[in-house]
């Protein structure tokens, strides 16, 4: 079993891992010749499940397994992971690859930086020009002047393109393809509405301080509890006249806020069983007869409830600045499709899709 | 009587916080040792495994610095007391680092030590003189103690390195916060810093081991470099982040100097009138067995540039003990600790390396360093306490006492070096082998 890659885009993949870090700890990984999936499935919450083209994190991309279709499952703790990609930040080449040390399967990362030994005595000789004029006297600054006139002697004569490299090794399990047999996307019949979401940033901060508010408000009817499921909800509605609603009603206030003139994106018939005429009998064609574009009319909306701090761990997910789609179930479930890098041509897009369930009123 | 009276700059006032920033990560409380030339505050930790000691020179680092011991009286060419460091830190906090615009800036910091018998004795009195007249005074109380300072033996320490803070502290932030060791090795031309935790087996578990971050940086980075090749010396990585972190506030360049695993280790800088010292015993092993009997170093010490970079101490004797004998690894270290456990032969096999070997030749000492360890004894009462040595296993008090001469440089270390070997040839192979039978825990 081997893999190796290098890595293209060191900040998408941070972002991507740490989006997915607030939902869960450990990620299932699957690698194949085509994608690179990660799928995360919290036992409580919002799940995750996403793919992404091969050229959206990676280049030169190799795979190689006995297990049918060249196919890589892992299991990969997704903290570790982000705080190596951390330390890659700065780096002119990472790679990644599968390996093995004492028995325990790791992704290794081997990240190059360019020594900044260079820098280091410009950046002191400021500091002491800062300092030698200042009051703190000549005598405590007068050694590292010495130091900086031969360090920059020193390096000067031997070159600056030297590299340190740094290797951050995750540990990881290898899944048999067995065990991810039965790992299936939740299926959810076709959404009433779907519609664009407005800028991420702006309906996370909302949605926070929505959330602050009903958790301050609750602390005198209820105490302690504090699993998500007996959390603050959140009702958020949509229309397919490009209206969000998002409100949130507790016993002392209700609160709403409205978007209006978002996008309902068109279906592909082509990307319906029945074609036209499946378009026909959707859902959403039905809710278009229902409400207005305003917002003010009760019809049409379609409405799930969501807990209010697993709703703003979805919604850092707006760090990636991709489209944001919001399939709504009425009742019953929110689907989100977050596409990133297709801005080009749209062959190498990748898609996040949050499951969102939906609590009872 | 003891005068102790100093007064500091909001720069020196910055500058004591820091360091008592980096005491906390060694000790809860910090040792206040005062000299007519320096003030000392120094912090070891529970285990005795790591000592830190902040060297604040008299001249250059305070306004004004007066102190009078008292001169009839043995030890009284010094003050000695114990403090718990959040008091003086909580003391000591933010008071010049916002130095635009609050109200609260301090001018000028004074101390005194208020020890008359005709007054509440036990005192440390800091006035903080700030901005617009106000004088903010704390009254701590201190605990009069001896204080321990570790001892290093630089003679003995010929492998070293230096390197720019600076560079060090960007590769510290790499190191996973939860990892506990960290390893130093030279290979192939490179310093490989290595953080690791101990093993985690198998099952769920796995995952939920720290990361194991490796940073290789080129010797040619280094100032200086000198390390035998494929030689593993490992010490603590939250002591390495707090020396580095707190060696970046001075600027300039940190240097280490060790000799051996299992032998102290030291990293010391200075700047601005603070020298800084820190002694931390180490553990590791030499895993390449062929480069261990005929030692190869990795250096970049034959470079003309050798005299700036060698450390005043060794400076003459450095060339001529750099290249140990090949046979002192295994007949120095093992033999000497063997012949101390000789009552308690089954030790198990990981004691080497898993805990910080209790080697007795490495040991604290009072007083300091230099003229103080030429003094008679006190026999009366105070050796006891005075006495304090690397050796935790508590087998045989007297013998972990006795090295401490030994160790302080009165005794030629060569002449105690030669004296084992025919005693213990056979005993000796014993840890030696023991030690290749732990191939892989660090593999």
């Amino acid at each position: 079993m081997r893999f190796r890659a290098s890595i293209q885009n060191i900040h998408t993949f941070t972002k991507f891992t740490a989006s997915l870090s607030t939902l869960g700890h450990i990620a299932w990984v699957r690698l194949d010749e085509k994608d690179v999936r990660f799928t995360v499935i919290p036992e409580q919450g919002t799940q995750v499940w996403s793919v992404l083209s091969i050229d959206t994190i990676f280049e030169t991309y190799t795979i190689q397994s006995a297990a049918p279709n060249n196919t890589i499952n892992l299991e990969v703790p997704i903290a570790p992971l982000q705080r190596a990609l951390k330390s890659a930040q700065n780096a002119i080449a990472a790679n990644i690859r599968l390996t093995k040390k004492d028995n325990i399967p790791l992704l290794s990362l081997t990240i190059t930086t360019m020594t900044m030994n260079s820098s280091a005595p410009c950046g002191s000789a400021g500091f002491n020009g800062r300092n030698g004029s200042g009051e703190n006297g000549a005598d405590g600054y007068d050694a590292p002047d010495e130091f900086r006139e031969e360090s920059a002697e020193l390096f000067g004569a031997r070159g600056q393109d030297r590299e340190t490299t740094v290797t951050q090794d995750i540990p990881i399990r290898v899944l048999a393809p067995a065990s991810v047999e039965g790992l299936h996307e939740p299926r959810c019949r076709e959404p009433d509405v779907h519609i664009t979401l407005p800028n991420l940033m702006q309906l996370k901060s909302i949605s926070d301080r929505f959330t602050k508010l009903a958790l301050s408000t609750k602390t005198s009817t209820r105490t302690g509890f504090t699993s998500s499921a007996s959390g603050p909800k959140l009702e958020l509605s949509g229309n397919m006249h490009g209206c969000l609603r998002l409100s949130l009603n507790t016993d002392s206030l209700r609160i709403s806020s409205l978007w209006t003139g978002l996008e309902n994106p068109e279906l592909d018939p082509e990307q319906n069983s029945e074609g036209e005429a499946g378009l026909a009998s959707h859902p959403s064609t039905r809710m278009k007869q229902l409400g207005d574009s305003t917002g003010q009319s009760e019809e049409g909306w379609a409405t799930v409830r969501v807990e209010g701090r697993d709703w703003g761990r979805v919604l850092s997910v707006g760090r990636l600045g991709g489209r944001v789609i919001a399939c709504f179930c009425h009742e019953h479930a929110l689907i989100l499709y977050v596409f990133i890098g297709g801005n080009e041509t749209g062959v190498g897009e990748s898609v996040l899709t949050y499951y969102i369930s939906s609590y009872s009123a | 009587m003891t005068v102790l009276n100093f007064s500091l700059t909001p720069e020196a006032t910055a500058r004591v916080y820091e360091l008592l920033v980096c005491l906390a990560k060694f000790g809860e409380s910090v040792a206040i040792e005062a000299k007519s030339d320096k003030l000392t505050i120094t912090a070891l930790n529970l285990s005795r495994t790591a000592y830190a000691s902040f060297s604040l020179d008299a001249r250059s680092f305070f306004i004004s610095y007066d102190f009078h011991g008292s001169p009839g009286v043995k030890g009284g060419d010094r003050f000695t007391c114990q403090l718990l460091n959040k008091a003086l830190q909580s003391v000591f906090k933010g008071r010049a680092n916002d130095s635009r615009g609050r109200e609260s800036t301090v001018e000028r910091c004074d101390v005194h030590v208020q020890d008359q018998p005709d007054k509440t004795e036990c005192r440390l009195i800091v006035k903080m003189l700030c901005r617009h007249g106000m004088t903010k005074t704390y009254r701590l109380t201190y605990e009069p103690t001896e204080v321990m300072h570790a001892l290093f033996d630089r003679n003995a320490a010929t492998q070293g390195w230096k390197i720019s803070a600076r560079v060090l502290r960007e590769y510290v932030e790499y190191f996973g916060p939860k990892t506990e060791q960290l390893d130093l090795l030279a290979e192939e031309g490179k310093a490989i810093f290595t953080s690791f935790t101990e093993k985690i087996q198998d099952g769920k578990e796995v995952l939920k081991q720290p990361l194991e971050t490796a940073v290789s940086i080129h010797t040619e980075d280094f100032e200086d470099f000198h390390m035998q090749e494929s030689m593993h010396i490992v010490i603590s990585v939250k002591d390495f982040k707090a020396i580095v972190t707190h060696a970046e506030t001075l600027r300039g360049s940190i240097s280490a100097h060790f000799s051996f695993p299992t032998r102290p280790l030291q990293f010391s800088y200075q700047n601005s009138g603070v020298h800084c010292e820190f002694t931390l015993m180490t553990t590791g092993d030499y895993r390449g067995a062929s480069s261990t009997l005929n030692p190869n170093f990795i250096s970049t010490r034959a470079s003309s540039r050798q005299q700036s970079i060698a450390p005043p101490v060794a400076a003459p004797s450095r060339r001529t003990s750099e290249m140990p004998p090949p046979a002192r690894p295994f007949g120095n270290k093992p033999l000497s600790s063997q012949s101390q456990r000789a009552p308690l032969k089954p030790r198990s096999n990981q004691a080497a390396t898993e805990e910080s070997d209790p080697d007795p030749e490495s040991l604290f000492m009072p007083g300091g360093d230099g003229d103080q360890t030429w003094d008679p004894p006190n026999y009366e009462q105070e050796e006891e306490e005075e006495m304090l040595g690397w050796d935790a296993s508590n087998e045989d008090p007297s013998a972990s006492f006795h090295p401490t001469f030994r160790d302080s440089g009165t005794v030629p270390r060569a002449q105690k070096d030669r004296q084992p070997p025919t005693y213990g040839s056979q005993e000796g192979l014993e840890p030696t082998q023991r030690l290749s039978q732990l191939h892989g825990m660090f593999d």
